[in-house]
């Protein structure tokens, strides 16, 4: 029973990351329709930026946020507007951002590649090794960490979405871009914040996965079919279902893990991924992906 | 570029007025074409032997070459016509490799007998995938099409039976150095002559057409009475099957094989990339885009050595492509009707 108890906590501590890092590409996708391949990719950068700034600067990954993401969110505005208001008008817009995309990934894990070479790497602060007993419950101090650093984020998306004008604007364009055009909403500009915000996001997620799982550049292709496989159950577009996705699935996962050994624990996230696609490709809570 | 008037210009047509049915025009050219083309691939061993001093290296770029044009070509069987992007078709390429090196190593089976039979286990694979993932469209295929293609990586990985990261090794081949590539060259040039042959054959039968139709509207092909599932999981099948041949083969020049060296994204982003720069949905298209990409690679390699360089240069491609002309070359000049005769092969 303890055991069990264990997995599911491992699994919701790992969830709060993953939905962070999903978050940023439900984001897009609801704004925008963008199916970003790209977004683990960003998520890399970030992660090697705090991995810099760890090793030379010795500055906290998590400290390290306050660089990541503005940074990533300066990079996002430029991105989005370097590619994509170029092909606003193509017949087939949804696939094209999905091969844009995949180049930009190509084109980011060959740099990084090259700068930083194939090999491991990760950030090693003091607490990643330490770990707090709660009665018989062994939680990772690092793991628990990046939990609440992502629902604080989270948190202040949401309130970000709900509060503010600009979040309403966001909001107003993922429910209908021409409504939302027509009641003066500059739709470019929105388009460029959430963007932007998305990347910041991924860049948080950077920071958090440079201590919680080692990286090196192709790793991205793994994480952004994980990271598809949770907004695809939650229903892309959907905020509530990309957390609500993640956090299923990471505890599924950590299961199959804890069963079958963790090289297996992916097979979760691409079984999860083809079940939805065939079943309910809507998703839980999303609209239906087929365009 | 077009010096083919010349040939079979008003002079020829004079002289037989009601010649019917009347060729199309560039039919000459194209005949020339095919048959250079097609006399350089036969004798390019011959000739490069004098040539160069690196001989194997040529005939190891003949080989990658001739391996690209195939696999591109198959692609776009799919991905051009059908207008289904396929981000996964590495699983056919290893699906080939791995079948074929399997019967090689248990039963001392050659991989020339195997190769065919590599063919049609990718084949019977893009079969029952191909049920699964063409239930979905667009961009849900491409994204499903990534998550089998990491399915696969995975099992391969961790399938102590063939080797899992570790791979197999292969028995070498028993011929001397200087004849050992031969018989490889002319197996991926069998392969790639028929991946185009095939290619072509779609192009002009029914099901191209029913295929094209796909891609512009499936609904409205549905309606128009097309079996749309039956002609998509034919299309992605028939596309596995030289990509799983040339696996076969290329498993043989590797001598040893592991997962990752059929199933990086690079190798299934090399065959989109190829087709949809050279002209997506065209038969001369990805041929035209597999040159070319392999030139850029080989140029980037010995420029900058063996970087991840060559995937940036790729990438920016891609980019431009998309960006600028995204019917790819044969494509864009197409449209502008200043695709050269020669290359018009639809």
């Amino acid at each position: 029973m303890t055991h069990t108890v264990q997995v599911l906590v491992l699994g919701l501590l790992l969830g709060g990351v993953y939905a962070l890092m999903a978050s940023g590409l439900t984001l897009l996708f609801g704004v925008m329709r963008i199916v970003n391949l790209a977004h683990a990719v960003f998520v890399l950068v970030a992660a090697y930026l705090a991995y810099v700034v760890f090793q030379a600067l010795s500055i906290d990954p998590i400290v390290s946020l306050s660089i990541t993401m503005p940074v990533m969110f300066g990079l996002g505005v430029g991105v989005y507007l370097l590619l994509f208001p170029r092909i606003e008008t193509s017949p087939r817009y949804v696939e094209m951002t999905v091969l844009l995309t995949f180049a930009v990934a190509l084109v980011v894990e060959g740099l990084l590649t090259f700068i930083f070479t194939g090999i491991f790497r990760s950030t090693r602060p003091g607490y990643v090794t330490d770990a707090i007993l709660v009665g018989d419950l062994f939680i990772p101090t690092g793991q628990l960490y990046a939990m609440v650093v992502s629902l604080i984020l989270l948190s202040g998306l949401w309130a970000f979405l709900q509060l503010t004008r600009s979040g309403r604007a966001i909001r107003a364009t993922t429910q209908n871009r021409t409504a939302a055009q027509i009641v003066g909403i500059n739709v470019r500009r929105t388009s460029a914040l959430a963007f932007g915000i998305g990347m910041a996001l991924a860049g948080a997620s950077g920071s958090l996965v440079s201590f919680l799982f080692p990286f090196f550049p192709a790793k991205h292709w793994q994480w952004v079919a994980l990271l598809l496989a949770l907004i695809v159950l939650g229903g892309m577009g959907s905020i509530k279902g990309a957390v609500m996705g993640a956090i299923m699935l990471a505890v599924a996962a950590a299961f199959v893990s804890d069963r079958f050994g963790p090289t297996w624990s992916p097979i979760t996230f691409y079984l999860a991924l083809f079940l939805v696609l065939l079943v309910r490709p809507q998703g839980l809570f999303g609209a239906k992906l087929r365009l | 570029m077009s010096g083919i008037p010349i040939i079979e210009g008003p002079l020829v047509r004079e002289a037989a007025p009601d010649l019917a049915p009347e060729r199309p025009p560039g039919t000459m050219s194209r005949r020339i074409t095919l048959i250079v083309v097609l006399g350089l691939v036969l004798l390019f061993p011959f000739l490069a032997r004098p040539l160069f001093s690196s001989y194997n290296y040529v005939m190891q770029l003949g080989i990658v070459l001739l391996m690209s044009i195939a696999m591109t070509s198959s692609w776009n069987i799919i991905g051009g016509f059908a207008g289904y992007i396929s981000l996964g078709h590495g699983v056919f390429y290893a699906i080939g490799g791995y079948v074929s090196a399997l019967m090689l190593v248990h039963w001392g089976v050659s991989p020339y007998l195997s190769a065919p039979i590599a063919g049609l286990a990718a084949v019977a694979f893009g079969v029952v995938a191909g049920l699964i993932t063409l239930r979905t469209r667009g961009p849900a295929f491409i994204i499903s099409t990534i998550a089998m293609l990491l399915l696969v990586l995975l099992f391969l990985d961790n399938w102590e039976l063939v080797g899992g990261t570790d791979g197999l090794n292969l028995p070498l081949s028993q011929l001397p150095v200087e004849w050992l590539k031969w018989p490889l060259y002319y197996a991926m040039g069998v392969s790639a002559i028929g991946a185009v042959y095939l290619s072509y054959r779609v192009a002009h039968s029914k099901f191209g057409l029913g295929l094209r139709a796909i891609s512009q509207d499936e609904t409205k092909a549905e309606v128009a009475g097309i079996n749309t599932r039956w002609y998509k999981v034919t299309a992605f099948a028939l596309s596995a099957f030289f990509i799983g041949t040339v696996g076969a083969i290329w498993g043989y020049t590797l001598t040893y094989i592991r997962p990752v060296a059929f199933l990086a994204i690079a190798i299934a982003a090399g065959m989109v990339l190829a087709a949809i720069i050279g002209g997506r949905g065209t038969v001369a298209g990805p041929v035209v885009g597999a040159v070319l990409i392999f030139a850029v690679d080989e140029f980037t390699v010995r420029q900058f050595g063996q970087t991840a360089l060559n995937i940036v240069v790729a990438g920016l491609m891609l980019l431009t492509v998309l960006l600028f002309f995204p019917q790819g070359i044969v494509g864009s000049l197409k449209a502008s009707a200043k695709l050269p005769a020669f290359l018009d092969w639809d």
